[in-house]
């Protein structure tokens, strides 16, 4: 029963699922022999539970797009290369948990954690203003996004201890001296600005 | 050796501490850096989660900048950017459309030939011909440290020629043992602190950092010893954090290794700003101070 339903299901939607994953992703993830040495090393593998590696690559190759592209390994996943140094075949999860969250931006899916999307949004497009990456404006502009989002789900707890927790922490930066009163800036902004343009999908 | 340095933003904020030692140490032993002009932001771990294309494109122009220079090898001592950098050569090497593509727009072409080390490379090779030994002046002893590499020093997202073991490394280990001090087989060396999660997902991260400090502890360790300026932040700002979920009393100093080579080649606490930690490796130092004194004596 089991064996047939994954016959069924490796049908048009499986096939061009997996060839668009792993063509963008550049991963090999047909030779995944389900070994679970990605598995074994995950540092988010607490976290998510039943989603490893292994079954991300599985639900891909199964052609379940929806799961595929908005999860919680998708969203957790640190990028810390554990899974593709340890995978035999060369899988690096990790590329294709970049894929899928760029894929489920462009079909403008709400991410399953808005704060981690918030915060490389922030970051990239902060980073491509100024040339650099500045602290204080990056967490400037995360928190902008992450207030204004509680704000519109009316979540003023969270407001506040998002307030506090990074006022203390700022202070404490501040206290050590590690905090930079100026603002770092590249005039290869431009640059940056054309070669963004034509890559084109970041700004959304 | 002359090397193109780049420092990279977090450098020149709250990670200052490392830009300055970097500079000094590597001075003491005979290297010259040169910053490389006008540098941009690598995109860090950002960029690779928008967008594939500019994950390389960012540090392109980083490397364009140095070879155009004239230099050979680039010398970064953040991991993230280090990592970064190999990736956008690497990927542009095996692709050069791709190449071409970033070169159309970039004032400063990319060969994509430099060499790009992290500075543990340079400080490796000089433990590793003795003349970082000779130049030390100031023992490390007493020094028992657990080396955390973290991720982006050799784990990366596809094929690079890496000197050091990616799941054991041991060049940390090898440059503080040519400096005196000792260091630790432990588990937890190359595990993930969580990063930017510290952020964003701070749950999560905690129990990553928890689990390295405990296992430094378990051994043995007095210090956790690292090159990341992500890992040093997350190891020591939410040191009180984690340790305090575990029900732990013992703190731990999270040192760049460059403060102890730097220590250790006469270089003065304030001079490696030692006194910009969250938890304080006063202790430490003034131990090793006792070593050093029992030692002499003896
Ligand atoms: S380690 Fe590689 S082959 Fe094994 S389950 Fe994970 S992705 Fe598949
Ligand atoms: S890269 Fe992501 S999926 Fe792979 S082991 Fe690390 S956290 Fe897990």
């Amino acid at each position: 029963m089991q064996e047939q339903t994954a016959f069924q299901v490796s049908g048009d939607a499986a096939r061009e699922l997996s060839a668009e994953i792993a063509g963008r992703s550049e991963q090999p993830i047909a030779s995944c022999y389900q070994c679970r040495r990605c598995a074994a090393g995950c540092p988010v593998g607490e976290a998510t539970g039943y989603l490893t590696p292994d079954r991300l690559i599985r639900m891909v190759l199964l052609g379940d797009r929806k799961m595929a592209l908005n999860n919680d390994l998708v969203w957790r996943c640190l990028s810390c290369y554990t899974c593709g140094t340890r995978c035999p075949n060369g899988i690096h999860t990790s590329r294709v948990t970049e894929t899928l969250k760029q894929m489920a931006r462009e079909e403008r899916l709400e991410p399953l954690h808005p704060k981690t999307d918030s915060f490389h949004r922030s970051f990239v497009k902060t980073s491509l203003f100024w040339g650099r990456m500045n602290e204080v404006g990056l967490m400037a502009a995360y928190q902008a996004r992450v207030l204004w989002s509680c704000l519109k789900r009316r979540d003023f707890r969270e407001m506040r201890s998002e307030i506090s927790s990074q006022t203390r922490f700022g202070l404490s930066l501040f206290r050590l001296g590690r905090l930079h009163p100026g603002w770092t800036v590249s005039r290869g902004r431009r640059e940056l600005g054309r070669l963004a343009a034509k890559s084109g999908r970041h700004s959304r | 050796m002359e090397y193109a340095y780049y420092p990279g933003c977090t450098l020149k904020q709250s990670a200052f501490p490392l830009d300055r030692q970097s500079r000094k140490v590597l001075r003491a032993l005979g290297h010259g850096l040169t910053e490389i002009r006008d540098w941009n932001c690598c995109g860090a771990t950002s960029a690779s989660k928008l967008d594939d294309f500019l994950e390389v494109a960012m540090p392109a122009r980083n490397i364009g900048i140095a070879e155009s220079a004239g230099f050979e090898e680039m010398l970064i001592p953040c991991s993230a950017c280090y990592s970064k950098t190999v990736v956008a050569k690497t990927r542009m090497n095996r692709d050069p459309r791709l190449k071409q593509e970033i070169n159309s727009e970039l004032a400063h072409q990319v060969r994509g030939e430099i060499r790009v080390s992290s500075i543990l490379e340079p400080l490796f090779d000089a433990a590793r011909s003795r003349e970082l030994g000779q130049r030390v002046s100031r023992q490390l002893s007493g020094v028992v440290a657990a080396c955390y590499y973290g991720c982006m020093l050799t784990r990366f997202p596809l094929d690079v020629d890496l000197r050091d073991d990616a799941e054991n490394p041991g060049f940390m280990e090898a440059v503080l043992e040519a400096a005196g001090g000792t260091s630790l087989d432990w588990q937890e060396k190359t595990f993930c602190c969580g990063a930017s999660a510290t952020v964003y997902d701070r749950e999560t991260a905690l129990d990553l950092m928890g689990r390295i400090f405990s296992d430094a502890l378990a051994r043995g360790a007095n210090c956790l010893v690292t090159l990341c300026p992500v890992c040093q932040m997350n190891m020591d700002a939410y040191q009180e954090a984690y340790c305090s979920r575990l029900g732990r009393s013992r703190r731990l100093p999270v040192l760049f290794i460059t403060e102890l080579v730097g220590l250790a080649l006469g270089l003065g606490y304030k001079e490696l700003y030692l006194d910009r930690h969250f938890v304080d490796p006063a202790p430490l130092l003034r131990e090793m101070e006792r070593q050093q004194e029992t030692e002499a004596a003896s």
